[in-house]
């Protein structure tokens, strides 16, 4: 206890005996706020590394909504990137046009690309598909997690080929990733869980790499804040896609009792991948007979959404 | 303490010094899902939390 305020001390960083400003439940560590960032973007630039994400040459497009995660993202990017290849950031925008929600995120995009001096692109909905998502989704508010999803993707996919770029960085963390593995799992999704999440395109296509994939959203959020870069902003008014609200609580809540459950998860994941590496449950992306974007089925998913709302 | 809630409602709490995730529990909130500061500072989740803090809930947003 502080002699002086009669406030309980913080515990200690394990590292350096800083005051510790975030708890390492898996590995039972505290941190400093040095320790904790220096640990975070080790772990990005290690991520990138190991799996080859980044290489000389490349000009990388990062999807940046303007989000916590994209934001994190960006910003760790475009420090530790120098350290592993002279390569240029292009931030890209998509402005899906959900009223009362889109306006607060895209300024704030906007600020942090010009802040950081890199070049920022932005792709309105109505210019891609003619109408903004508010219209799109009337009617049909129950998918809207999964048209908007769909969209999003196209016309991110669109943005990164029309910026030049080599690959595509999307935020993805790893509560993320591990609710999808849990969401592919209560789905009886084979083909998606076996599908390695790295898959080189041979060129075909511009590849999306997830640098954030091994970290945590807490840890997002606490870099963010260490940085003075967090903002409250609002959740998404369309963000009740039951099945994620459901696994997002149920893995937060075993994380919790349990540290380390969405990183075993993951590397099940993994397991499998390897595992049916070559079967006809993990074949190849190829082309869409309409669009020429990435495919595993008979139409790629923007053109079968298409199909099914009959445009 | 004070205790500002993710949905900015104040609370003052009186209590001896408690670990914060046990606070944060008893609110029915899980530690994992919020980040929280003390006096302005971020504070690990094991911090001993007393009567004299004005301790602020940050619900992390899904998504972006």
């Amino acid at each position: 206890m502080d002699a002086g305020t009669g406030r309980q001390e913080p515990p200690r960083c394990s590292a350096c005996g800083e005051p510790a400003v975030f708890f390492e439940r898996r590995t039972s560590r505290h941190l400093c706020r040095a320790h904790f960032m220096g640990g975070v973007e080790h772990r990005v630039a290690g991520t990138i590394t190991g799996r080859r994400m980044i290489v000389e040459g490349d000009r990388v497009a990062v999807a940046l909504s303007g989000g916590k995660d994209s934001t994190a993202l960006l910003m760790i990017l475009s420090r530790v990137l120098p350290s592993i290849a002279d390569v240029p950031l292009v931030a890209i925008t998509v402005d899906e046009g959900i009223r009362g929600y889109r306006e607060e995120t895209i300024r704030s995009a906007d600020r942090l690309a010009r802040r950081l001096g890199i070049e920022h692109r932005r792709i309105p909905f109505t210019e891609v598909f003619g109408d903004t998502l508010d219209a799109i989704l009337k009617g049909r508010e129950t998918r809207s997690c999964s048209i908007c999803g769909i969209l999003r993707k196209k016309a991110l996919s669109d943005g990164a080929r029309a910026a030049g770029a080599t690959k595509l960085a999307t935020g993805h963390n790893l509560d993320d990733e591990a609710q999808s593995v849990l969401m592919n799992v209560l789905r009886g999704d084979l083909p998606r869980l076996a599908r390695v999440s790295s898959a080189d395109s041979s060129g075909q296509f511009i590849p999306r790499i997830k640098p954030l994939m091994y970290i945590a959203e807490k840890e997002v959020a606490a870099y963010l804040l260490l940085c003075d870069a967090w903002q409250d902003l609002p959740e998404c008014p369309y963000a009740q896609h039951a099945l994620r609200r459901e696994a997002r609580s149920m893995l937060s809540a075993l994380e919790y009792h349990h540290p380390g459950t969405m990183l075993r998860l993951m590397e099940s994941k993994e397991k499998i991948e390897r595992a049916c590496a070559g079967s006809v449950f993990a074949g190849p992306l190829r082309p869409c007979p309409q669009c020429g974007d990435p495919c595993s089925g008979e139409l790629c998913q923007f053109c079968e959404l298409r199909r099914s709302l009959g445009c | 303490m004070k205790l500002i809630l993710p949905d900015r409602k104040e609370r003052v709490i009186v209590t001896g010094p408690v670990p914060l995730d046990q606070l944060l529990l008893a609110e029915g909130i899980n530690p994992l899902e919020v980040i929280a500061s003390r006096n302005g500072v971020l504070i690990t989740e094991d911090t001993m939390v007393g009567d004299d803090d004005e301790i602020r809930v940050i619900r992390i947003a899904h998504g972006g």
